[in-house]
């Protein structure tokens, strides 16, 4: 599915040039379960950041090739790349209230995905259901031609009320008082096509009330349903491989069990690709089929989880086993590796 | 047995909802009658998840926050007889102030708890500087830092230049300025990284030794709280669940929450049983409204269906997993009986 080989990154610095990434090889297969673990500082968001070019100005891609489905997309155009993130590739991120845009709804958020990555889909489901496409019904009148009518309701009803004559006021007053009963006496206003999949979209990740939350922004969901919001996005545009980033850091462990949770039924389901990055090994013990272990912009080691847990053969891997602490209360033996992210 | 330094009696404290027009529609009970006997010189652990009332626990008790009804006794130890009072809600201003010096914080992210722009030793000796202890500040800013492991190297260097555990480090230098007898720690170690975590709570450990320390560890990394406490305290929208010593609470848990939160803690042992805690962390809100009141306790959309995407497939990783509808956890009704009602098993 995603072969990384020998792929170096740089950060330019004013102190110098990081080399974040230092020739990493990674193939993730299909319909695998694949973990990247590693210290903060040793590469594993770069290397992921560096197959979907969201790198920062600074950064540079000095070497290797990354291929997707045998298509090498090393050298890929904006157009291609847009394509593929969200389109062949989601994401998921660490925060997912960070990762959300708070002034959007989770409607529109979600449809922005649909809109860019799955038109055709929507389209063909308009016209199945002779609905309209990205608009429902309750927004024909355009906001303007609304907004314009209020406006001269109100400065009328004003008139009147400084003539002394508010009676004449009355007719406009219930113009006013129509348009905002309008929503809530047309009740079944049909959905649009969009509408209707992000519903379906939502129910995918088991969110109740999928209509409800829809219309609700980041803020007012529980940091558990935030982030099955995020992954219902980075599932949206159909993608077959999945990053997740650091998903579960931000939760509480009984909400991390949830997500985990979903997110390995939807891998079986759907039969994609996974690429999980995370810091705790207990995470990717549960999960994963395959393990690497990156430490200061290299893959260490690789092997089956049962493999590097039963057996580590770097030194890197059993120091970072011994790191944590397992009942007992014998002295932790800390790791002599000196700082992660050292340039 | 050691003796007891601080003891919690009852202690509730309920932040009012108002709706528009000011009268109390509903209280939000963050803590709902914490008893809790605190020893001195072990470490004592909180453990629950956000919202279920650690904070305020730990801000009522450094008066804080006011708190609406219990108490807070202080022992002896504490207020070396010199107060007018052995109660915390009774303390003068005076009195507070000197109490507040004998207990240090540590917080959970260490470089939003350092001023950006301070110098390290402008930091360290600030508490000094407060509590008017002027004399040999160089010294004594000196001799903290390389209790930490850090050393006058460090003096003229400000918080971004430093790593994340070694930020850490100065917090626990601050911390410990005014000799405190009591430390309170929240989740000091939830920022960093296993290696660095280790180092950290070694150090913790040499501290506790070198000056017989009391901890408060809030923290829900579990296997930190094994290694670190000797009791335990697990707590759930504001009430305290489970107290035990830690052998006794992790090798034989009581409540079910307890031992959904030890197996929700991945770990390599991979043919455990499993208990999964289905539906979302409720509401802590009680609404004075009984009608309202009583859906609490009803099988929530969310979690009707998590149990039937479960019923549809199996999960073979684990030997059996068993499912607790987090709406039996509720307390409107009678828990062991709810508990047992709605406790599903699948497989």
């Amino acid at each position: 599915m995603l072969e990384i080989e020998d792929l170096k990154t740089n950060f330019n610095t004013y102190d110098g040039v990081v080399k974040a990434l230092d020739g990493v090889n990674l193939s993730v297969k299909d319909g695998e379960f694949f973990g990247l673990v590693g210290e903060t500082g040793s590469g594993k968001s770069v290397t992921c950041y560096s197959a979907l070019k969201l790198l920062p100005k600074t950064a540079e891609i000095v070497g290797g090739k990354i291929s997707l489905n045998g298509e090498d997309i090393t050298h890929a155009s904006e157009d291609r790349l847009r394509g593929i993130r969200g389109g062949e590739i989601g994401i998921i991120f660490q925060d997912p209230l960070s990762a959300l845009n708070p002034v959007m709804t989770v409607n529109e958020q979600i449809g922005e995905i649909l809109v860019l990555h799955q038109d055709d889909e929507i389209n063909k489901l308009a016209e199945e259901k002779e609905i309209s496409v990205y608009k429902s019904e309750k927004w024909k009148g355009s906001p303007g031609v609304e907004f314009t009518i209020m406006a001269f309701c109100i400065s009328f009803i004003s008139l009147f009320v400084m003539l002394g004559q508010f009676t004449f006021g009355l007719p406009f007053l219930f113009v006013i008082g129509m348009m905002f009963l309008r929503d809530y006496l047309q009740k079944d206003i049909p959905e649009s096509a969009l509408d209707l999949m992000v519903v379906e979209a939502l129910s995918r990740v088991k969110l109740p009330n999928p209509k409800q939350i829809a219309s609700s922004y980041p803020h007012e969901l529980s940091g558990g349903m935030q982030q099955r919001v995020m992954i219902a996005m980075a599932l949206a545009g159909k993608a077959k491989m999945l990053i997740a980033d650091e998903p579960t850091t931000a939760l509480d462990v009984t909400i991390q069990a949830q997500i985990l949770q979903l997110i390995k039924d939807i891998q079986k389901e759907e039969n994609m690709s996974v690429l999980l990055i995370t810091h705790d090994l207990g995470v990717v013990a549960e999960t994963c089929e395959k393990v690497a272990v990156m430490y200061k912009g290299k893959i260490v080691e690789e092997a089956s989880v049962d493999e590097i847990f039963t057996n580590p053969q770097h030194d890197y891997t059993k120091a970072l086993l011994n790191a944590i602490p397992k009942g007992g209360k014998e002295r932790l033996k800390v790791p002599d590796i000196g700082e992660p992210g050292a340039i | 047995m050691s003796e007891t330094i601080i003891t919690i009696k009852d202690l509730r404290k309920h932040f009012p909802v108002k709706n528009i027009w000011g009268t109390d529609i509903a209280l939000v009970k963050a803590l709902d009658g914490v008893n809790l006997k605190i020893e001195s010189g072990k470490t004592f652990g909180i453990v629950g998840e956000s919202g279920c009332g650690k904070t305020t626990l730990m801000r009522t008790l450094l008066r804080l926050v006011e708190s609406t009804s219990g108490s807070v006794v202080l022992s002896n130890e504490l207020t070396q007889d010199n107060y007018s009072s052995n109660n915390l809600e009774d303390l003068s201003n005076n009195e507070l102030r000197s109490f507040r010096r004998q207990i240090g914080v540590v917080f959970q992210d260490p470089m939003g708890a350092l001023n950006p722009r301070m110098l390290i030793k402008d930091i360290v000796s600030e508490p000094l500087v407060i509590h008017g202890k002027t004399d040999n500040v160089r010294e004594r800013v000196i001799e903290l830092l390389e209790n930490v492991g850090l050393g006058e190297e460090h003096l003229y260097r400000y918080p971004h230049e430093f790593s994340g555990g070694q930020r850490q480090r100065i917090v626990i230098a601050r911390a410990l300025a005014l000799d405190p007898k009591i430390l309170v720690l929240d989740e000091p170690t939830s920022a960093l990284d296993v290696s660095v975590q280790a180092q950290i709570l070694n150090l913790l450990n040499d501290l506790q030794e070198k000056y017989n320390l009391t901890y408060i560890f809030i923290s829900h990394d579990l296997s930190v709280i094994e290694y670190m406490c000797d009791r335990l305290a697990v707590m759930y929208l504001g009430k305290v669940v489970e107290e035990a010593n830690t052998e006794e609470l992790f090798s034989n848990p009581q409540h079910p929450y307890t031992k959904a939160l030890l197996s929700a803690t991945p770990n390599f042992g991979k043919d455990k049983e499993k208990i999964m805690i289905l539906g979302d962390v409720p509401s802590p809100i009680t609404y004075l409204d009984e009608s309202k009141a009583k859906l609490a306790t009803e099988i929530t959309e969310q979690e009707r269906l998590e149990i039937e995407a479960i019923e549809e497939k199996d999960i073979p990783r684990f030997k059996r997993t068993d499912y607790i509808f987090r709406s039996s956890l509720n307390e409107a009704l009678p828990l062991k009986k709810v508990a047992n009602e709605h406790y599903a098993r699948v497989k």
